[in-house]
């Protein structure tokens, strides 16, 4: 995987991994991603320390954030980058089971980019999925600092 | 004389009040006793006072003792000792000494002697029945005082068993939030990647499976997408009890008017004859009274697709205190003997294949308004349709009684 990505999915679940990594392989987005497997590995990376230490420090053209995660969860990671000055502009997508009106108005009241329900019927998850990868890796232009599109 | 308000049993006893209170409780004899043996003291103090030349002591000694004795046992022994008092006072210290009888010039004196202590007696009588009452009145307000606050001490306890009972509930209302929270968020989660995977199976094997095999994993899909349905139903329904109302004045005309608009999208091609009457202006939560004229009216729709024309009457009967609207079709309807089963959660009385649904809908419309302070009830027959009434508290006492209920 390369330590260097348009994309920082942030997501606990292997499964949801694996369908996330499908849907964005039919749009060749996958080599685009790099996977953080909680909310602590999220912040590592955005922050270049433990094991991304080595790596560049430009921020991923977007975060695609799951709200329950282990250790550190999602609105905390969101939180935490939104209160850092280096970090505060990167795009952020909540994508989350959770439909609770309670977490989306938390998160919109944090800031985030977009909120997306993981839908279950399986066509309209990968829809959604390469939607936002599209969107958001290709069409959208990042704020300065971000990782540039591969030539 | 002070009156002592007591404040408890101790000082009580000790209150001199009390103590001839005792005695005038006490039997006659005691009382008159005590009414002879003070005028023999008066009469000892009086012949002791002359004996050492002191004169004229006699009259004071013997009104003091008709005081004490009218104050402590009261009117009977009283009157004995002016008798009492007069005879002594006769026989001892007015001319001639040691006979009862009275000269003629010491008559007046001794009249006036009777006269001063009769009126003494009743004085004191008087003060003492008022003091009597007084104390009456301050026993009465005393034991008003203690029943008052044993019934602040019982409200309070009360109120904190209230404070306390709200506590455990917000708790479980807590919990059950977390509850239904984990459910959106933990169930669907397993069942997306049940169909995730049926549906990557199907694409990478659709050429290896046979007919059988990909009318099992169709099932598959299916099932797991019927149960998302049902989770998201189940949410929803929950949500429904856990919302805040936001009450406001609601026009159902308009409600219905949306919702046939809405509806009648949907069901494009189908022979549907509205037939709405007025209706009349409620206090509700807009979204919520909504969704309950969505249910009722899509369920008319469902149901009516067994018929060439589907007939559908909206209309509302004006009562006292509220208004029961009532939604009328020519459809499937259902059997009287299971109506009760009808507004239950996941409760169908419908095959799945003859009637889509998850059977939340009436079960929300019931929540909805009860939750609004009013009652559902449904009529109907099987093949002959159904009627679904809800009422609803008229917009002047609605407020009241949505306070009352929520």
């Amino acid at each position: 995987m390369s330590e260097l990505a348009r994309i920082l999915l942030v997501e606990d679940d292997p499964r949801d991994v694996e369908l996330t990594m499908t849907a964005l392989g039919e749009y060749n987005l996958a080599n685009e991603v790099v996977i953080a497997r909680d909310g602590e590995k999220a912040l590592d990376y955005l922050y270049c320390r433990g094991e991304f230490s080595a790596r560049s420090n430009d921020n991923p053209a977007v975060m695609l954030l799951d709200l329950k995660l282990p250790k550190v969860d999602g609105l905390q990671v969101l939180q935490q980058i939104r209160s850092d000055e280096r970090l505060k502009l990167v795009p952020v997508v909540v994508l989350t089971s959770s439909r609770e009106e309670k977490d989306m108005v938390r998160s919109y009241k944090l800031g985030v980019n977009a909120y997306v329900v993981k839908p279950v019927d399986f066509h309209e998850f990968v829809n959604a999925i390469k939607e936002l990868g599209v969107f958001w890796a290709v069409i959208n232009e990042p704020p300065p600092g971000s990782v540039k599109k591969a030539p | 004389m002070t009156i002592h308000l007591a404040e408890g049993p101790t000082p009580v006893r000790r209150n001199p009040a009390r103590w001839n209170l005792d005695l005038q409780k006490g039997r006659l004899p005691i009382r008159y006793g005590f009414s002879v043996v003070c005028v023999a003291v008066a009469l000892g103090a009086a012949l002791t006072s002359q004996y050492y030349g002191f004169r004229g002591v006699e009259l004071a000694a013997f009104d003091l003792a008709i005081v004490v004795i009218t104050w402590y046992a009261r009117a009977g022994p009283s009157a004995l000792a002016v008798v009492l008092s007069s005879a002594c006072f006769n026989y001892f210290f007015t001319e001639p000494l040691y006979t009862f009888e009275v000269s003629r010039e010491d008559l007046p004196y001794f009249f006036l002697f009777a006269g001063s202590a009769t009126i003494i007696a009743w004085f004191v009588a008087v003060r003492r029945r008022i003091e009597n009452d007084l104390r009456d009145a301050r026993d009465h307000l005393q034991l008003e005082v203690e029943q008052r606050k044993r019934r602040e001490d019982e409200i309070l306890k009360l109120n904190n068993e209230l404070v306390k009972r709200a506590r455990e509930l917000e708790t479980s209302n807590n919990e059950l939030e977390s509850f239904a929270y984990s459910v959106s968020h933990d169930l669907r989660a397993p069942l997306r990647h049940v169909v995730g995977y049926s549906e990557l199976l199907q694409k990478q094997a659709s050429t290896l499976l046979d007919e059988k095999s990909r009318r099992f994993i169709h099932t598959i899909l299916e099932s797991a997408k019927r149960m998302g349905n049902l989770i998201d139903d189940l949410l929803a329904f929950s949500r429904i009890g856990r919302a805040e109302t936001k009450n406001a004045v609601v026009s159902l005309d308009q409600l219905v008017k949306e919702v046939v608009a809405e509806i009648g999208r949907d069901a494009r091609g189908r022979d549907i004859v509205w037939k709405i009457h007025p209706l009349p202006v409620c206090y509700g939560d807009r979204s919520m009274l909504r969704l309950v004229i969505f249910n009722l009216l899509s369920n008319a729709v469902k149901f009516t697709r067994v018929r060439t024309q589907a007939e559908i009457e909206i209309s509302c009967v004006d009562q006292e205190n509220e208004v029961e609207v009532s939604v009328r079709d020519n459809g499937a309807g259902f059997d009287m003997q299971y109506v009760d089963k009808l507004f239950g959660v996941f409760q169908r009385l419908h095959l799945p294949e003859e009637f889509e649904g998850t059977g939340i809908g009436l079960a929300t419309v019931r929540r909805i308004i009860h939750r609004h302070g009013g009652e559902v009830r449904a009529q109907g027959g099987v093949d002959q349709g159904a009627t679904l009434y809800f009422s609803l508290p008229k917009a002047q006492d609605a407020a009241e009684r949505t306070a009352n209920t929520l």
